[in-house]
């Protein structure tokens, strides 16, 4: 019966993977469609500003652009969804709709079929909120952690580790053939989020004078962000009194990416120690870093070369960074056998 | 992962599989929780406390107060009324006229929940067109006193139990419910004062000696809109695991019962009976929010703990005469954590990340019921399982 209902069923529905990040937030469906937005969302602050931006509401970078007439959220702020906010619940609601309506074909009214996968603080704090928060636009779906989708999407389902370097938290995960428990993962809240205060502040203290803000400076880091030695130097125009000036910010930028590292180091040297001895050391060479903060320059030799003090190690970084975890997501919902979708 | 053979692999993704559908599974059963008949009963007795002591109390206070713009406050509320009910269940479509005259101060701007009239109050009939809109607002479960009034919390008085001479309850490997309690306590207020929105204040900062007393003395003297009490149980059974939340309420007396049955007959409303009626609706108010944080308590708790005890029993929301529950008059609740006398469950109230763990579920059922409480809209599953009595 589970075999004729399952291919019965497969065609009709629109297996999506989702990735709710809280600087970016990825879809991945079935049908082989795969898009991202910035996870903002933006609700016209008034009448005046709705008919400015001619939509009720807005997402990812537009709505960043027109933040001046909108009412702004980042809904997944430090990896959870901010307690007592309804706001905050609607956004998260929002953008789960926005992604969905851009892999669905037009005039498609499929049943959509979804595996999110959120930060794993907010999976322990808030799943339930995310839950409601999806329910209303995904007939079925299933919450994971985001580094358990990552490695589920790259096979590492034994003695492997996924650090997943996000905007607002570093997330870690071991995985040992098993759904990994709370005592398997890990939270760090220095991430990316982190670094950009850090540069922001860095270059206030060097460059009173110069002009610019937190957004700039994200934009400093996505292109030119590294650790250990620089490459060349990083010159970057900033504007003095309204006139644009080439600056240095070679030292700066790599302070502030190395402002991480520690955190990293000793929450992964922590988990790796707690786990059995007998596997240590394949949990060392099975190392696999995912997230925006992986395409920080140099981070991986860095890890690499601080694991092998304690043993041979290898540090390898996903392929598609921005959408591992929606396509691991989507492996997931694949794979789920149907009878387990029906109670859901 | 490189070494396995290709039916082992597979074995290990079914696992993985059920795994993380086992874990959704827990997520959404949370949604389905069946309805007791015992709360319904007591809901329903609630709602006719509330109902007669309303009634009384928008009597009495129109011929008192005449407050300026009433009619309009009067309407406001009529439509805010009117919405819930549209909301939650089809009900005869009455014109809702509401003449509760009762000034909808910001809370700091009031001194007390009870309600006091400054002269004695007329006897005033009572038609049965009006008795007919009253009991239709009263009557339905969506209506909270603390939304009818407006009442806002801003002081939360947390207080952990025991403290410098007196241990409380001890495990056997020698931990003491004063310190663990403590200890929630401060995270408890850190994780409450980190929204922002609310004061928290404990009891006790240290570890010394404070009588019960003295506990309630404190939350009465300055402004507390909620009181938490918490503690951790003992029992003599050395393998059980229980979480429990108590709240005070009064005995369902007959006296009371009959009064109220005979005053929703339709006939007028004793002039005497009012004075009492109205100190009630204090009464009754914090019976209300306590029942309905106790509920959300223990709810986000148990279901929580269950996680990491699995034989945990949920003895659910009690009401029982405790001093401190009885003596504060804000809306107040007693939280059993867990047993101490269980070893595996000692040993792990010793972690700081359990502590935590315990810490985050009693701040979620806290804030779920402020959320709710601003909400103004009282959710079908807001009481918890059961209640059962106790009587020490």
């Amino acid at each position: 019966m589970a075999q004729k209902s399952a291919e019965k069923t497969v065609d009709e529905k629109l297996v999506v993977g989702i990735d709710l990040g809280t600087s970016r937030s990825a879809i991945a469906a079935i049908n082989g469609k795969k898009k991202w937005v910035e996870s903002y969302v933006g609700w016209p602050k008034d009448f005046i500003a709705r008919k400015v931006v001619g939509e009720p509401i807005l997402f990812g970078e537009e709505a960043v652009e027109h933040r001046l007439s909108l009412d702004l959220y980042r809904p997944l702020k430090n990896g959870v969804i901010k307690e007592g906010t309804a706001r905050d619940e609607e956004a998260v609601k929002e953008l789960i709709n926005h992604l969905i309506s851009l892999v669905r074909a037009k005039k498609d009214d499929k049943k959509v079929r979804a595996v999110v996968g959120v930060p794993a603080e907010s999976f322990k704090v808030n799943k339930v909120a995310l839950k409601k928060a999806v329910a209303e636009y995904a007939d079925s779906l299933l919450v994971v952690s985001e580094p358990f989708a990552v490695a589920y999407g790259v096979n590492a389902l034994d003695n492997a580790m996924v650090i997943d370097i996000g905007a607002g938290t570093v997330d870690f995960c071991i995985m040992h053939g098993t759904v990994p428990s709370d005592d398997d993962q890990r939270t760090v809240l220095t991430a990316g989020d982190y670094i950009d205060q850090q540069l922001y502040n860095f270059l206030e203290e060097r460059y009173p004078n110069a002009d610019f803000n937190l957004n700039m400076v994200r934009q400093f880091k996505e292109e030119y962000s590294y650790i250990g030695d620089p490459d060349g130097s990083i010159k970057v125009k900033i504007p003095v009194d309204g006139k644009p000036t080439i600056h240095n910010i070679t030292e700066e930028m790599r302070r502030a990416c190395e402002s991480i590292l520690p955190a990293i180091v000793e929450s992964t040297l922590e988990l790796i120690a707690k786990f059995d001895p007998e596997y240590q050391d394949i949990i060392r060479k099975n190392i696999i870093l995912a997230g925006g903060g992986s395409q920080i320059e140099g981070i991986a030799d860095y890890l690499k070369k601080v694991l092998s003090e304690y043993g041979p190690s290898k540090v390898t970084i996903v392929k598609d960074p921005l959408f591992s975890g929606a396509e691991g997501a989507l492996a997931l919902a694949q794979d789920m056998p149907e009878d387990y979708w029906t109670d859901l | 992962m490189t070494t396995r053979n290709p039916a082992e692999s597979i074995r290990m993704k079914n696992t993985i599989l059920r795994g993380v559908y086992d874990d959704n599974l827990g997520i959404a059963s949370e949604k389905h929780e069946p309805q007791s008949s015992r709360r319904q009963t007591r809901r329903r007795l609630f709602t006719l406390l509330v109902s007669l002591v309303l009634l009384a109390g928008g009597v009495s206070l129109t011929g008192m107060f005449t407050v300026p713009g009433s009619k309009e406050s009067t309407q406001k509320i009529s439509a805010a009324i009117r919405q819930q009910t549209e909301h939650v269940q089809p009900l005869p479509t009455v014109e809702v006229q509401v003449p509760v005259p009762v000034p909808v101060l910001p809370y700091s701007q009031q001194t007390s929940y009870i309600l006091r009239p400054h002269e004695i109050p007329q006897a005033v009939e009572l038609n049965q067109q009006q008795l007919l809109d009253y009991s239709l607002i009263l009557n339905n479960d969506q209506v909270r006193l603390s939304s009818i009034f407006g009442l806002d919390v801003q002081t939360i008085v947390i207080d952990p139990g025991h403290g410098g001479r007196d241990p409380g309850a001890i495990g056997v490997l020698g931990t003491q419910e004063k310190d663990i309690v403590l200890d929630i306590a401060k995270r408890l207020k850190e994780k409450l004062q980190a929204s922002g929105r609310y004061h928290v204040v404990l009891t006790r900062e240290t570890d010394t000696t404070m009588s019960l007393s003295e506990r309630v003395k404190f939350a009465n003297s300055g402004r507390t809109d909620l009181f938490i009490s918490l503690h951790v149980n003992a029992l003599p059974q050395k393998r059980f695991n229980v979480t429990e939340t108590y709240y005070y309420g009064p005995p369902s007396d007959h006296a009371t019962l009959k009064l109220a049955e005979r005053e929703n007959s339709g006939s007028g409303i004793l002039t005497k009976d009012f004075e009492n009626m109205i100190k009630k609706i204090g009464n009754t108010f914090k019976e209300q929010e306590s029942a309905n944080l106790a509920s959300a308590i223990q709810h986000s708790l148990f279901t929580n703990v269950k996680k990491y005890d699995k034989d945990i029993a949920d003895a659910g929301i009690k009401i029982a005469p405790f001093v401190v529950l009885l003596g504060v008059d804000a809306p107040a609740v007693l939280v059993e954590i867990s047993c101490i006398t269980k070893k595996a469950e000692e040993l792990k109230l010793n972690m700081p990340a359990y502590r935590e763990e315990i810490t985050s579920f009693l701040s979620q059922g806290t804030i779920r019921y402020l959320e709710r409480r601003n909400l103004h809209v009282l959710k079908g599953d807001e009481n918890g399982p059961k209640v059962s009595r106790k009587n020490s």
